[in-house]
Formats: C-alpha cells, structure tokens, sequence
C-alpha cells in the first residue's frame, strides 16, 4: 500500500469535515409522529384492558356452548356464533364469485374500445354467415346465432359508456354507510324477493355490502399482474381469455384473497344493516349451521348480540356477557387479518 | 429441412366458432448448431410492408413506412429513441391490436394476404409469428408448464421429448434439464429470455419478432442468444429491433434504419430512412443520417 495518499491536511484549500451538530426540527418531528403512534395505541390498549378485565370471568365454555337466554346468568353466545359462520357462508359464496368476475371483466375486458367490439361483431357476423352458407346452422340454432351477434352490436354502441359509468360509481358505492346497504337489502330481498327475515336476507345484504370492496381489492391484485405476462401469452396465439384465465388469474388469486378476507373482516362485524333487516337476539331457536337452511332461521350475529346486550339497563349483570362477546369477535377479526397478512407475505410475487 | 409449410404458405386461418382442428404433423426440429454464416439469398417475401402508419391516438408514431422481409433472414431494425421501430414491429404479429388507441393504416401482407382484413383472425396469426419481449416475461410457474402452455393453446400434444427437443434447441436444455419442475423465476435473466424463446419456438411458428431482446442481459447471455440467433435463422424468418449497432451488424442480414423526422410544426414521427443488406447499410449507407447515426454523431 503507498503511503503517499493523500489527505485532506496535505490540500491547504480542503475544508475540514464538520462535525455532528443537533438538528432540532428532526427530533421535534420525530417526538411528534412517535406521539400520534402512541396515542392511537393507547386507546387501543385501553379498549382491550377494559373488555378483558370485564369480560374474562364470563368466558368460558358455558358461555360460548349455551344459547341466548332472557336471563343473564344463563346467556350464552352460541346463536351468535352459529349465526354468524352461516352468515359469512352465504357472504363468501354469493360475494366471491361475483366481486372476481366483475373484476376481471372490469380490468381486462370493458378496456376494449366501440371500435373493438365492432371489429369482434363484424367477425362474428362474418363468420355466421359461412356457416350459415355451408349449412351447418338452421332453424333455432341460427336464430339464436343471429340474436346473439345483434346483442353484442348493440354493447359495441352501449357498453364503453356505461362501463365508464360503472367504474365511477364502484368506489362511490364502498364508501356508502352501511345502513343504506340495510335500507337495500331490506326492500330488494326481504319485500320485493319475499325471502323471509332471516340469515339468508342478512347474508345476501352483507354481500351487496362487500361487493364494491371485493371488486376494487381484486382489480387491484390483477392490476399488480404485469400487462406483459399476458402480452407473452397473447403472442403465443393464446386467446385473451386463455392469457387471463391461465396467467394472469392465478398470479393475482392471493391478492384476490388477501382482500376478500379484509372484505369478510368487515362484514362479520357490520351491526346497523342487520338491525335494518330484521336481527334478533333473542330467541329460543338456534340457527343450525347448514347454509341451504338460511332461510328459515332467525337472524342472529355476534356484534348484534353483543349490541343488544350493551343496550340492556342493568349494566351490571350483562355487561361481562357483552364484554367476553366482544373479546370472542375481537379474536376472531384477529385471526382472519393474520391469515390476510400470512397469504399476503407467503404468496406476493416481486416482478 | 423439407418443410411444405415454407414451400407452400397455407392460407391465413378464418376464425370459425368453436376450437381448431389439431394442427397438422410438426416437422423434426433441426438440432445440429449451425457453426457459419452463410448467406441465403432466399427472395421469398414473408412481409410486405406499404405506406404503414401508425397513430396512437392522434399522434402518428410512425409515417409511411415500405419493407419487405424476406425469409429466413435475420432483418435488424435499428434507429434512435422514439424512431418507431418496436412499434412497427408490433404491427407485424398484430400485437398493437393489445394497444387502446392504436390503429395501423396502409397495408401488410404476410405472404401475400393482408394481415389486417377485418375477418383475419389475429389469434391465430400470433401463433405463426411468435414474439420475444424486451424484457423477459416468463410466466410465473414452472419451465415445463412455460413451455407447454403455447402448445396446449394451439393443440400441439405435449410430451417429455418435445420440451427436451425445444429446450435444446434454445441452447437451454444442459442448464435447466434437472429443474424442470422449478419455478422460471429462478432462472438468471438470460436462461429466462432463453426460456421465452424456447417458448416461442414451441409452437412451431414460421417467424420470430425479438423486441430488443438483449437490451436486459449481461454481454455472455447477449452472446448466447446471437448464436442462437444465427442457429434458427435456419428455419425461421427473424426481425428483431435492437438498440446495438454493434449486435445489428453481428447478426443481420438486412438493416432497416429508422430515424425521427421534426417538422415545423414540432410534430415529431418516425419514418425509415434507409434499408438494404446489412453489408452495404453499414459500409457505405447511402442516407446522410444512417451515415451520421452509425458513426455516432448523433442518437
């Protein structure tokens, strides 16, 4: 090693280097923002103190295993349990299915422009008329032909204003209070449909509720899905629906996922659309857990349980039950964002 | 390598409703390394480009463009930033048919038949003319199922010696021959280019377009896939538009310069200003600006 390097004694001209000094904005912004931390948590750790504290003597098996007495030292939670598993049965299975079609139709396929879909209808006109000429089609089976190619004429002239239409209203309709969705599911379902009040009004009215939610997390995973993993299918002579539903569906599945289980951590504690649509709880029946009887049971739910017992004048006696009801439905919450946290982490794909 | 689909161009596919027919025999796929380079002068014209533009929107990227690409040759499209040489490119496989707001004018015919008649079905043409991207796009699964997803698309049957075949024909296969159940993701970035064309390849296309395909790749991945270039100039016709002048004069036959034409208004659009064999575009180019962009004056 030479010894000659040089250092800054030997250039006269080098100003020396500065030596720490303290810059109070950083620390008065940090004390600040470490602040606000401490005072969101605070309330938090309160609320969990307070709850525990009042709620642990009640629970205990009796308590989750008994049902939903007019006595409170016989009250159990089990009508709210059960309620509450079928209610996110009927959620998951009518809001699911639903929330990851609209999104793939809304991310992949409304982008298609009028000129677009003329081009796919003169196509398919095209082609009809081949068929048509080589007598493979006759009778209803061309008249069904020829209706469908006149509908999609028709979407070339609708469709790209009313999807803009849509996609303005979707995060218009997550933000709308969840009484209004109630007030929804309360006339379309229970009057106009005539279902019953029962588990099966609130599990629908849940999924009208987490619809946009679900939809707008799920276009976000399949918006995280890079354009050019379909491109490279789409080049290979894969159809776009082929490219979607082999690449880019599975990619965003655990995004999907992640948000349909944030979506159902929101929907198990929803209380107001409930009430609106007919919640119980009271009442000697307790909901069997078999989803297809849903519409025959009474409507019960763990925060509405929970409401009702908050509610009641002497605080005392019912008080615990409603606080080990919170602690049941706070552990529950905990456990479905972890499982969102673990998908999320074990699944996400860096591009 | 006798192979009626050379000799006799089949006619672009129709779409009809409901699946294709199966495709017809695949040909052997030639395996020796091909060590020279020597020219074919193979006139059979695969495109015939005249008076394209393209728009985005209302901005015309690219004015009146005239090329003819011949098969089995290597054509490098080669110009500054912005000159519309990937955009053309994408207009040979109906790629900008992906793009809202593109629309392409004048004609290209690919072996004659104009590839943009409304009733030509751009499905199965991007099958006949595979494409590599810039950056490498694997999907996100495993090598075998990279591979084997183009050919189930297009009703080729799948088995363990047609992926061997693929991949040793994309010069991939002593590398990857014992994780082929691995995640493509784990490839370094020149395997994973490898992988795509090996992809491409697979589904027996007639051309293969290459967006800048070494642009991502370190100098010995990059000379991997020129000599795998030269190899597939064999049986397949090669386009391929790349930022390196260097590369374009390695591995081309002909050159097509593009170049940005400013006018008065400041409107600013690509047009080709020079094509001819690669030789002749690089020695003596007969345009002032190809002379004064491989020499490096200017882009």
């Amino acid at each position: 090693m030479a010894t000659s390097t040089p250092t800054s004694a030997d250039i006269p001209a080098a100003r020396p280097l500065a030596r720490k000094r303290a810059r109070p904005g950083d620390q008065i912004f940090h004390a600040a923002v470490f602040s606000a931390l401490l005072i969101a948590l605070a309330a938090l750790v309160w609320l969990l103190i307070s709850v525990v504290a009042k709620g642990a003597t009640a629970l205990d098996w009796d308590f989750l295993s008994s049902q939903t007495s007019s006595r409170a030292s016989r009250a159990g939670f089990l009508n709210a349990l059960k309620g509450s598993v079928v209610l996110m049965i009927i959620t998951i299975a009518v809001a699911v299915p639903l929330g990851f079609a609209a999104a793939t139709y809304l991310e992949k396929f409304a982008p298609l422009s009028r000129d677009e879909l003329r081009v796919i209808t003169r196509r398919r006109r095209r082609a009809l008329e081949l068929r048509r000429a080589a007598g493979e089609l006759t009778g209803p089976r061309l008249l069904a032909s020829r209706l469908g190619i006149a509908l999609s004429a028709v979407w070339a002239r609708i469709g790209p204003p009313l999807n803009t239409f849509v996609e303005i209203n979707l995060s218009n309709l997550a933000a709308v209070p969840s009484i209004i969705y109630g007030l929804l599911g309360l006339a379309l379902f229970v009057q106009i449909m005539g279902i019953s009040k029962s588990l099966l009004a609130g599990g629908l009215t849940l999924a009208i509720l987490v619809l946009p939610i679900i939809i707008i997390a799920s276009r976000e995973a399949i918006r995280a899905v890079p354009r050019s993993i379909e491109q490279g299918a789409m080049a290979l002579g894969a159809s776009r629906w082929q490219a979607v539903r082999s690449h880019v569906l599975p990619a965003a599945l655990p995004g999907m996922l992640t948000g349909t289980i944030l979506a159902m951590s929101r929907a198990i504690g929803e209380t107001a659309p409930l009430v609106v649509v007919g919640g119980v709880a009271f009442g000697t029946a307790v909901p069997s857990i078999n989803p297809l009887n849903a519409a025959n049971e009474d409507l019960f739910a763990m925060p509405l349980q929970i409401y009702t017992w908050v509610d009641q004048p002497q605080e005392d006696t019912w008080g615990p039950l409603a606080a080990a009801g919170i602690i049941v439905l706070l552990v529950t919450l905990v456990v479905m964002n972890l499982l969102a946290i673990w998908l999320r982490n074990r699944f996400t794909r860096r591009w | 390598m006798a192979d009626s689909r050379l000799t006799s161009p089949p006619i672009l596919h129709r779409p009809t409703e409901g699946r294709p027919e199966p495709r017809m025999e695949l040909p052997e796929l030639n395996i020796q390394a091909d060590a020279g380079l020597p020219p074919t002068a193979d006139e059979v014209v695969v495109f015939q480009a005249t008076g394209v533009n393209v728009h985005y929107g209302k901005f015309l990227a690219l004015k009146d463009v005239d090329l003819a690409i011949h098969r089995n040759e290597i054509t490098a499209l080669i110009g500054p930033s912005g000159c519309g040489k990937s955009t053309f490119l994408r207009c040979l496989n109906r790629m900008n048919d992906l793009i809202p707001g593109a629309e392409v004018g004048g004609t290209i015919t690919f072996h004659g038949e104009d590839m943009y008649a409304p009733d030509v079905d751009p499905v199965d043409l991007r099958r006949r003319i595979g494409m590599v991207f810039q950056k490498p796009n694997p999907f996100p699964k495993s090598i075998r199922e990279n591979l084997s997803f183009g050919m189930k698309v297009n009703g080729i049957r799948v088995d363990d010696d047609r992926i061997e075949q693929v991949l040793r024909h994309a010069a991939l296969w002593d590398e990857v021959k014992d994780k082929l159940d691995q995640d493509a993701y784990a490839l370094s970035g020149g395997q994973q280019q490898r992988l795509c064309i090996a992809r491409a390849i697979a589904v027996n296309p007639e051309v293969i377009l290459m967006d800048e395909p070494c642009s991502a790749l370190d100098p010995i991945s990059t000379l991997a896939i020129e000599d795998l270039m030269r190899t597939l100039r064999e049986e397949y016709t090669i386009v391929i538009v790349t930022h390196n002048m260097q590369q374009a004069a390695r591995v081309s036959d002909r050159t097509a310069f593009f170049t940005v034409q400013q006018l008065d208004g400041g409107d600013r659009h690509g047009i080709l200003a020079e094509y001819n064999a690669t030789e002749r575009v690089f020695r003596a180019p007969e345009d002032p600006r190809t002379q004064d962009y491989i020499t490096g004056r200017f882009g």
